[in-house]
């Protein structure tokens, strides 16, 4: 009896915990969601059928199962039930609809949910999924900082419709942090900070310790960063900095040059003026801003090495952007009188630029600071990748949030992207000891640069799935031309292909195909302003005319598109070469908005009146056909002309006259 | 199953009730309220980019192009212009150009070189700075 009895409770009891199972499925939060959203997804339809159609919907899980990428099984949309429903619009969270993106809707198939917002795509219940609970993977990436999303297929620095994480991109390389850190497909990254040799004859001990000091405060356009050096350790460098010394023949040359008789400031001045050095420096603000502030320069450079660096720059810093100009041995020592004469700072005191008298010992305390501070990280010659001095970034975006070293900053919130905030920041505030430099980020741009690091994955995505710009194979040249394009640095402004620097607005990519060989040598030889609104200007490096035909017959010869037509008007009907008709056109459609012909129009694009002596027809019929395929980001609109409009305008601007000499022609004088 | 009929009913009674609010364009208002932020953001890189030469950063028709030009550019901030002119107006007129909705042809018609998407937003930013303008 007792027996039976003993089954009977077992069995009850077997029983309950069987039903433990099903009833906790029965109970799991996603299921009493999906009810709602069938109530919801009725009260909102439009019809009967439609309604019916959501009171059917079964209770189950729902999710994406992305084989060919990285077999990712997204089950978001077991809870987010409304993102590819357009009635649901405006619906309460979960059930609302996916906003518009490049990707979405359309693309749910491809990339499911998390390959964007990250979070963990198996999971089915919030804190799982969103990554909130302590026991989960890597959290979801917040809305705030959702262009991180993009970067994770995308690669590039500038990646369309992302522009927080582009400009977080073009922080991450200005700021020189893969110099220090590894990160994928950044190994081959060169720092732009000059070598350290010449500044014991360059600046002085009062000037380099204030540098040393804060960067950004001496000079504005400064990248580097700032490592609040302490008092004493500010000494050892200065003293280090100051026991090097470059080669015998160099340092002879600026001593030399600082001793020679006093130049004519004024021609300097005309000059400097001529030389468009705004166009990557600034004066008192006013310029590009990529090189440095020469309001000062003559307070913080001495006479010997400035005329020095206006010869030779390349003697000097090998890698410097500055390109070689062809001043006289006089004129360069005009321009650094000029400078000596206006841009001083005033308020400096008289020794800013007095040497220091090395004393040995701090000069050694300085050279193992420079090692271990990751100064060499810049200003080394080279660096391996073993040698990188801080940890690699790729997989930061992934961290979890119970992983990282908080320390001393108990007032963050614990998330992975307040703490990289904290990070850049205030790098030091995390514990005493730490090394890695401020930035001095702007707010917004902090936010940029978290964006950017929250797309560093540990592993990369697929290869089918990743997204580079598109590298155009465009040949540099080698040889003669080669050399002039180092000597002139023509890539530290124009862009060639995938390669170059965005001081100017014109790549050269398709240089051969667009101006006329004539024209190019004249400019080369002689230029001109071709948009006066841009303080950034072509700057006159006095090239012969022999290297200006080399370098225009190397365009002609390799930087050509063969979809540009030589003749456009070939084979067509005569009726399509009409300049009167063109001419309408031109009027009609308005381009004298930005456009100068004549003596009226606006001048925010090139005026035209020399287009027929700058520019191949072929070219103009193809670029009025649609802008955009030649510069992307270009503001000329595409019309959507016809073939016979784009001809008729082209036959137009072919036609017209310069109304004086023009300076194309004048440069021929030269 | 009868139970269900009049959940469908009940249902279907309530969605008639509730209807009428729900009717709004799909890229103005309801856009901007669930998405703060996204669609707005691409707005204002396409008008800074490609509008502000002319209409000034802030929309007041005073970019620095616009003092070569007559007809001024439109100050887009200005409150009757603002309440004049509907979305699908706007829009219209970023597509088509000036000369396409019969003003001056020194506007361009973007329809070419912006996709809907992208007209829609800058719209979008257009009618923000109303709000911010003065």
């Amino acid at each position: 009896m007792p027996l039976r009895r003993l089954f009977a409770a077992t069995s009850l009891v077997f029983l309950a915990v069987l039903a433990i199972s099903p009833a906790k499925n029965a109970l799991r939060p996603y299921r009493s969601l999906q009810r709602r959203f069938r109530k919801l997804g009725a009260a909102r339809a439009k019809s009967l059928k439609a309604a019916r159609e959501y009171m059917a919907r079964p209770v189950a899980i729902q999710q994406f199962w992305l084989r060919d990428f990285d077999n990712r099984v997204d089950r978001c949309t077991t809870c987010h039930l409304g993102v590819s429903d357009a009635a649901m619009a405006g619906a309460p969270e979960p059930f609302g609809l996916h906003p518009r993106t490049p990707h979405t809707p359309g693309d749910f198939d491809r990339f499911g949910c998390t390959s964007c917002h990250g979070g963990q795509g198996p999971a089915t219940s919030r804190e799982d999924a969103h990554g909130t609970s302590r026991e989960a993977g890597p959290p979801m990436t917040p809305l705030a900082d959702i262009e991180a999303g993009c970067g994770r297929c995308h690669g590039g620095e500038s990646v369309a419709e992302a522009p927080t994480l582009s400009r977080g991109r073009t922080l991450l390389a200005r700021s020189g942090c893969y110099a220090c850190h590894l990160v994928r497909g950044h190994e081959k990254f060169r720092s732009a900070a000059p070598p350290l040799e010449t500044e014991s004859l360059k600046t002085g001990g009062t000037w380099i310790r204030q540098w040393l000091a804060d960067p950004r405060g001496t000079d504005a356009n400064a990248t580097m960063p700032n490592f609040q050096l302490t008092k004493k350790q500010i000494e050892a460098l200065a003293h280090y900095i100051f026991s090097l010394a470059p080669s015998e023949e160099l340092a002879r040359k600026i001593q030399a040059a600082g001793a020679e008789p006093p130049g004519d400031a004024e021609n300097g001045k005309k000059i400097f003026a001529e030389s468009r050095c705004i166009s990557c420096h600034t004066v008192e603000g006013k310029g590009n801003g990529s090189a440095p502030e020469l309001s000062t320069v003559a307070s913080r450079a001495s006479r010997g090495w400035l005329i020095e660096f206006l010869r030779e720059p390349h003697a000097i810093d090998p890698g410097t952007l500055m390109p070689g100009f062809h001043f006289t041995e006089a004129e360069s020592r005009d321009v650094v009188d000029y400078f000596e004469s206006e841009f001083r700072d005033f308020n400096a005191p008289p020794d800013i630029l007095a040497p220091i008298r090395v004393n040995q010992t701090l000069a050694e305390e300085g050279a193992r600071l420079f090692r271990t501070a990751g100064c060499f990280s810049c200003h080394g010659r080279t660096v391996s990748e073993a040698e990188k001095f801080g940890p690699p970034l790729d997989g930061i975006g992934e961290k979890k949030a119970f992983s990282l070293d908080f320390g001393r900053r108990t007032d963050l919130p614990r998330t992975l992207p307040a703490w990289l905030n904290a990070k850049i920041t205030s790098p030091r505030s995390f514990a005493p000891g730490l090394k890695m430099p401020s930035f001095g980020f702007e707010p917004e741009d902090a936010r940029a640069v978290v964006t950017a690091l929250l797309a560093m994955t540990a592993a990369p995505v697929p290869e089918a799935f990743r997204a580079s710009p598109e590298a155009l194979p465009v040949p540099l040249p080698a040889g003669r031309v080669g050399e002039l394009f180092d000597r002139y640095r023509c890539l530290s402004c124009h862009r060639v292909g995938d390669r170059g620097g965005d001081i100017s607005t014109a790549p050269l990519t398709f240089e051969g195909s667009k101006v006329r060989r004539e024209w190019v040598v004249n400019y080369l030889v002689l230029p001109f302003s071709i948009r006066p609104i841009l303080p950034e200007r072509m700057p006159i490096f006095r090239m012969s005319r022999e290297e200006a035909t080399a370098i225009a017959d190397a365009m002609e010869t390799f930087w050509v598109d063969p979809s540009i037509p030589e003749d456009p008007f070939a084979g067509q009907p005569a009726a399509d070469r009409d300049p009167e008709e063109g001419a309408r056109l031109y009027v009609a459609l308005g381009c004298r908005a930005c456009h100068i012909v004549g003596t009226s129009g606006g001048y925010y694009g090139p005026p035209l009146t020399d287009t027929p002596s700058r520019l191949k027809p072929g070219w103009l019929y193809s670029w009025l056909k649609g802008p955009q395929r030649w510069r992307a980001d270009v503001r000329c609109p595409n019309y959507g002309l016809t073939d016979r409009d784009a001809l008729r305008l082209t036959a137009y601007l072919e036609s017209l006259k310069p109304q004086n000499a023009s300076a194309a022609a004048a440069g021929g004088a030269r | 199953m009868k139970r269900i009929a009049t959940v469908l009913a009940l249902a279907a009674a309530a969605a008639a009730c509730s209807r009428k609010p729900v009717v709004r364009p799909a890229h103005t208002a309801a856009a901007a309220a669930e998405v703060p932020g996204y669609e707005l953001r691409m707005g204002k890189a396409v008008f800074d980019h490609y509008c502000a030469t002319c209409h000034g950063a802030s929309g007041g028709g005073d970019g620095f192009n616009s003092f070569n030009l007559d007809p001024r550019p439109r100050d887009l901030s200005a409150a009757d212009f603002q309440k004049r002119k509907s979305d699908p107006e706007l829009e219209d007129a970023v597509r088509r150009g000036g000369a396409g909705v019969g003003l001056s042809p020194l506007m361009p018609p973007w329809g070419h070189t912006l996709s809907d998407r992208q007209i829609s937003q800058v719209v979008l930013y257009v009618r923000s700075l109303a709000a911010h303008g003065p």
